[in-house]
């Protein structure tokens, strides 16, 4: 295999990937979209439950025994309330009677006044009202005969939690390495259908050497970008080496499918539609991180749920090699086989 | 123009046209958009806490806390299944009602059980499972409430996010069907040279175009029913919203045989619809968002599409609502058809 030859040919190929329109747009476009979505999204994770509350005379219970999760903040008058609500700080609001002590201390139901901004998710109502009612029985002395023992499943992640946009990072960065197998398994197919594959192997292009320059082409232009990504949204705090190793896999990864897609196409149409196929399958364990508990177990046969789950993993959880070697092997191991059978299925079509 | 002709060629579209990609893909992928979107606005920005509860002694409590709107609950069979749950994040916290919960309650006797806590779940949701499960066992208890709560609605309900999707996810498929599909469909006969060949034949150049056309109606029309349909988003208008969804299918169909006209590569075609899918799409991203003037809209073609569908199926809107928008939308699909045949003429005098 001749290096000088190689580079030539890794050359002449991105030169036609950036000479075709639409995946020169995409390629650009892409990136600048998924940039504009992450920083679009907000940064912080609400995680109180904030209530407005006007009381001439606050119970004691309802100042000490807030639950966590739940902020009463008392506000000057009856109107500032409302005009806090309306103004959307908050869902919901009360207002407690003056004369809500004397009631209690008479056996008395107080009447608490609830106000509800229209557009509050239809759970912020009920759960004030329990709410309410929790504290006023705890005001009033009675305790509940049953005593709930709290035993927290994985990391807790109190006061840390995962932004909306954070999940969707592992999607985006699948989907960005994705769209690079489609440009490159186009790129490859019209080589195919065109004969210059087979042109090319007249010259001293050695067979290993074009499925090595095509190899590089397609993990420079997944990584690549897929890296960059990674970089402006900051990506890269927590473990960069092993974020890089596993955007890194993954782009070899992609760029095995895309051999594989190249094979099945036969032209841009044919291609687009394997893609979509290719795309739809890769892009499933990301959505176990979009939405926990919505993907079972059966997501881990597909190989980009190590890709996933790795810089899940690293980004959240700060973990390390010794959490993650395990995925990143088996991403090793499918990268092997998936360029494998990309490579033989490939050399089969050109042959 | 022979109508014969026009239905041979409409026939071969049909027949052929489900072997095509894009054929399928008009029709599935605005299927799917919306299934995702769905499920996206649905999961991803909801709040609501999600309880897994395991009754071990049918416990009334599992059906009043299947019945409050402040949590979502789901029944396990074991406590091992919705101590799994909890771990995954299926639920945000699992409870396990042991045998004999209700009567131990009811008689005020000392209980302990088990809440699991999902480690991402936030503080509020646990909070609020908290704060309803111990105000449902005192129902079950009998204790009477020490307060009595009046609520009060503040301010005007908000479009909610799954209705504001809904001209996105209704253009995606007038665009997909009734724009693409007849674009690509023409310069995949022109990059194929079939063209050449129909029109040596006594097909002419307006057959083609128009059975194309047609193609492009009929799948756009039918895919955005089916969307509308499904989002039961027909309001109490159908009629009229049927008639909109024809005049905005011929307006696509119209934008899509111009762009095939206008384009020799499938490549640069798909990078011409990725570069003015933005204006396609304004007014439906504009809906999305009601803090942007909403007569920004107005200046892009789409909306007069966009606005009477609205307008009948989340306003119930009639005639006189829409009366001034479907107007400008008829003389737009004149004026696309009227540029789509002097396209054709100006071809057939050049031949292909």
């Amino acid at each position: 295999m001749n290096r000088r030859v190689v580079a030539a040919l890794v050359a002449k190929d991105i030169r036609l990937f950036f000479r075709n329109r639409l995946f020169g747009l995409v390629t650009v476009l892409g990136l600048v979209v998924y940039v504009g979505v992450y920083f679009g999204m907000p940064g912080s994770v609400d995680e109180d439950l904030e209530i407005g509350m006007y009381a001439p005379v606050v119970p004691p219970a309802f100042e000490e025994m807030q639950p966590d999760g739940v902020k009463l903040e008392t506000v000057e008058s009856e109107e500032a309330l409302l005009l806090a609500i309306t103004d959307g700080e908050y869902p919901a609001g009360m207002v407690l009677p003056a004369d809500i002590m004397q009631k209690f201390d008479a056996g008395l139901k107080p009447e608490i006044d609830v106000y509800l901004w229209a557009d509050s998710p239809a759970e912020v109502g009920e759960a004030v009202e329990f709410l309410v009612t929790e504290l006023s029985y705890a005001q009033t002395g009675q305790p509940l005969s049953v005593q709930v023992l709290q035993e927290v499943l994985g990391p807790d992640m109190l006061d840390r939690q995962i932004p909306a946009r954070d999940r969707m990072v592992p999607f985006f960065a699948v989907l960005i390495l994705v769209a690079e197998t489609f440009g490159m398994a186009s790129l490859i197919s019209e080589e195919v259908q065109r004969g210059t594959v087979t042109a090319l192997l007249v010259t001293p292009v050695s067979v290993p050497g074009l499925f090595v320059g095509k190899g590089i082409t397609g993990v420079c232009l997944a990584f690549v970008q897929v890296a960059l990504y990674a970089v402006i949204i900051g990506g890269m705090e927590s473990q960069p080496a092993i974020v890089l190793l596993t955007l890194l896999l993954g782009a070899v990864l992609v760029t095995g499918v895309g051999f594989f897609v190249a094979a099945l196409g036969k032209d841009l149409m044919s291609v687009m539609a394997w893609g979509v196929v290719a795309m739809v399958v890769l892009s499933i364990p990301p959505v176990s991180v979009m939405f926990p508990g919505a993907v079972s177990g059966w997501a881990k046969v597909i190989p980009s749920y190590y890709l996933v789950d790795t810089l899940h993993q690293v980004a959240i959880f700060g973990a390390g090699w010794a959490d993650v070697w395990r995925n990143l092997l088996i991403l090793v191991a499918f990268d092997l086989g998936i360029a494998l059978v990309g490579v033989a299925t490939l050399w089969r079509k050109c042959r | 123009m022979s109508i014969r002709r026009v239905g041979v060629l409409l026939r071969k579209e049909f027949v052929q046209g489900p072997k095509n990609f894009i054929f399928i893909y008009g029709v599935v992928a605005p299927l799917v958009i919306s299934l995702v979107l769905s499920l996206v606005l649905g999961s991803l920005f909801s709040e609501e806490p999600r309880l897994g509860i395991v009754d071990e002694g049918g416990s009334e409590l599992v059906a009043l806390v299947e019945a409050v709107d402040s949590l979502e609950a789901r029944e396990f069979d074991t406590a091992a299944d919705v101590k799994g749950a909890v771990a995954k994040g299926a639920v945000d916290v699992g409870v396990v009602l042991p045998r004999g919960f209700d009567a131990a309650v009811r008689q005020s006797v000392p209980t302990e059980i088990t809440a699991y806590i999902w480690g991402e779940s936030l503080a509020k949701s646990r909070a609020i499972v908290d704060v309803t499960l111990a105000d449902l066992t005192r129902d079950l208890a009998g204790q009477e409430a020490p307060v009595t709560v009046r609520f009060t609605m503040l301010g005007k309900e908000g479009v909610p996010w799954e209705d504001r999707m809904l001209p996105f996810i209704m253009l995606i498929a007038v665009v997909f069907g009734g724009a693409i599909l007849p674009a690509t469909s023409l310069v995949g006969e022109k990059q194929g040279r079939t063209l050449e060949a129909l029109v040596v034949t006594p097909t002419s150049l307006g057959d083609v175009f128009l059975a194309k056309g047609l193609v492009g109606v009929v799948l756009s029309f039918v895919v955005t029913v089916l969307l509308l349909a499904i989002n039961q988003a027909f309001g109490s208008g159908a009629g009229l919203l049927l008639m909109v969804l024809v005049l905005g299918a011929v307006m696509a169909a119209g934008f899509g045989l111009l762009l095939g006209a206008a384009m020799r590569e499938i490549t640069t075609l798909f990078a011409v619809f990725k570069m003015i899918g933005v204006l396609l799409y304004a007014p439906s991203i504009i809906y999305l968002f009601p803090q942007i003037p909403q007569w920004i809209g107005k200046i892009f073609p789409t909306y007069y599409l966009v606005q009477p569908v609205v307008e009948i199926s989340q306003r119930g809107g009639g005639w006189a609502d829409i009366a001034p928008d479907v107007g400008v939308l008829i003389g737009l699909d004149v004026l696309l058809l009227g540029v789509v045949v002097l396209v054709v003429r100006k071809a057939q005098q050049y031949e292909v």
